[in-house]
């Protein structure tokens, strides 16, 4: 049997010689995870788990109008660019919401379809694409 | 005197005397308005269901005054000496977090000013306009709420917050980097002393006290070390900007909010640094280099006299200048922690209020208990918004009661000891 020894000795490598993870390229066609798992990575900090946000701080989103919309690009604006894309509204919180544009198309496509199952009722039928998020990003 | 007038004489001078009246003829509510207190201490509910409130102040004649958070100032009256406010008032507007009685009159603060009303004595409400004594201070939204407290010296003590979590471009994002704060600590994130009495003074016209911390809004002044002492709170989303170095748990549990004496001159340490609670050491932030290992320089910034849990969010703060509680906790200071939010995906904390014991000297002592608990009516919390009370104020009456107020459902407690 091979050595795990080696193997175990990178588990214990310093955290300072941990890299910087590399974001996937836009491009990239598979989501890295499923939707609601990059939900709770990256939205469910600020939102919380069950989207109901943090009093005057970060918006509740369970009934929020930019998820529930017909047109999805308002909301992959948001979604890529944060407080940017907001903008009056971005003055009824009191912490601005950070950019992931760093995350892939078909990241925030399996992301953004997932927050519209969760807040909208009935959810939208037609699930957002990668090909969206691209258009968005323009 | 007509024996005639006696009845109403008694009357008058029990009306009088009806906040001040001892603890043990007050009636406790019978869960304590839902909350948890050491054995002896009970609790009745003042006043129930207003709006969300701030900090709180309570005048020699046990007249409440409450900041809400975005309308005006409640006052309240227990004119029957039950506990139970009878008179409940709100007057003025705009909304913020600071309030403090100071030499007749009654000093609050907005996101923006501070202002003053001369209180006429026996009248609940002050009448007239208010006078703006500081104008125009910066304000961004985040971390706006200004803390006021006046010190030993008489002076007018401010708080300006950095509308920021570290500095980080762009921030609370992955891989945020830190920019320089030099500029930015000018008029953010510091104390400005200023003259209690002048109006309409600038930012400019204060003086600049301490610097380097992110937002502080708890500020009380002890009265035997004659020394200011504030909390502040640290930074958000370790895990978020550099998940390479911190894991949701590390997050959790990092940075310490701290606790310092407030000395001219004092720097402590934010954006570039944070409180490990854990080794108790002042580390890196990500934004500037930090990996989770890399210590700050040595000697440059202040250890905290304590280092209290992650996030809790340390609100108002009083020093215990009462006789009615036990020997323990006299002289001590009284946090409210509001509670966090970014310990998710771990349960949330903090919603207590902590007893902080000071030595003869007027020092803290280094430790801290919780004094009363359950403020959040459950025990595993998973979001703020969820929570039934976040406790916001805390103020000490003129009988030695201690008052709690709450930003989610907007009720006061007044606590008091039953032997």
């Amino acid at each position: 049997m091979r050595s795990a020894l080696p193997f175990l000795l990178l588990a214990f490598l310093p955290a300072c010689n941990r890299p910087a993870p590399e974001p996937p390229a836009p491009a990239a066609a598979t989501p890295t995870a499923d939707g609601e798992t990059l939900f709770q990575q990256h939205c469910a900090t600020c939102h919380m788990a069950n989207g109901s946000g943090v009093p005057y701080l970060q918006p509740d989103i369970r009934r929020s109008a930019w998820i529930t919309a017909e047109d999805p690009q308002p909301l992959l604006k948001l979604i890529l660019r944060g407080s940017a894309a907001m903008g009056e509204f971005a003055n009824s919180y009191e912490n601005d919401m950070p950019p992931f544009e760093h995350l892939s198309d078909a990241d925030i496509a399996a992301l953004a379809t997932r927050v519209r199952e969760r807040f909208t009722t009935p959810p939208p039928s037609t699930p957002i694409t990668p090909a969206d998020v691209a258009t968005a990003r323009q | 005197m007509n024996p005639r007038n006696l009845p109403r004489l008694a009357l008058l001078l029990a009306l009088a005397a009806g906040p001040l009246l001892a603890a043990a003829s007050l009636t406790p509510d019978p869960d304590n308005g839902g909350i948890t207190l050491p054995d002896g201490f009970r609790a009745v509910v003042v006043a129930d269901k207003l709006k969300p409130l701030r900090n709180i102040a309570v005048a020699p004649n046990g007249d409440l005054y409450a900041k809400t958070r975005q309308a005006g100032i409640i006052a309240l009256r227990d004119t029957n000496g039950d506990g139970k406010a009878d008179d409940i008032q709100e007057f003025g507007s705009g909304g913020g977090t600071g309030i403090a009685l100071h030499n007749g009159y009654l000093y609050h603060s907005t996101d923006d000013h501070v202002f003053r009303y001369k209180l006429t004595p026996g009248e609940l409400v002050p009448t007239g306009e208010p006078e703006r004594i500081v104008r125009d201070l910066p304000n961004r939204r985040q971390h706006s709420a200004k803390a006021i407290a006046f010190g030993a010296d008489g002076q007018l003590y401010v708080e300006v917050g950095s509308p920021s979590n570290a500095l980080g471009q762009p921030d609370r994002a992955l891989g945020a980097k830190g920019q320089d704060p030099t500029e930015f600590l000018k008029t953010h994130g510091g104390y400005w002393r200023f003259d209690p009495d002048k109006p309409e003074q600038t930012q400019a016209d204060g003086h600049h006290v301490s610097t380097g911390h992110r937002h502080s809004t708890s500020i009380a002044l002890n009265p035997v070390s004659k020394k200011l002492f504030v909390a502040i709170h640290g930074r958000d989303q370790l895990n978020t900007v550099a998940p390479q170095f911190f894991t949701a748990e590390d997050n959790a549990e990092n940075p310490s909010e701290v606790f310092h004496l407030l000395e001219d001159g004092a720097d402590f340490g934010w954006p570039t640094t944070y409180w490990d609670p854990r080794e108790k050491k002042r580390k890196l932030n990500p934004e500037y280099g930090g990996d989770g290992t890399k210590l700050a320089e040595p000697g440059k910034f202040p250890d905290p006299l304590i280092g209290f849990p992650a996030h809790w969010a340390p609100m108002q703060m009083a020093f215990y200048t009462g006789t009615q509680f036990p020997e323990k906790y006299r002289g001590g200071a009284f946090l409210a922690f509001h509670g966090s939010w970014n310990r998710a995906p771990l349960p949330q904390r903090g919603y207590n209020v902590v007893y902080i014991p000071f030595n003869q000297d007027g020092m803290p002592t280094g430790d801290y208990e919780i004094f009363a608990d359950g403020f959040a009516g459950a025990d595993k919390l998973e979001s703020p918004g969820d929570a039934k009370h976040r406790p916001n104020g805390v103020a000490v009456g003129p009988d030695g009661s201690l008052y709690i107020s709450d930003s989610q459902a907007g009720r006061i407690w007044r606590i008091f000891y039953q032997k």
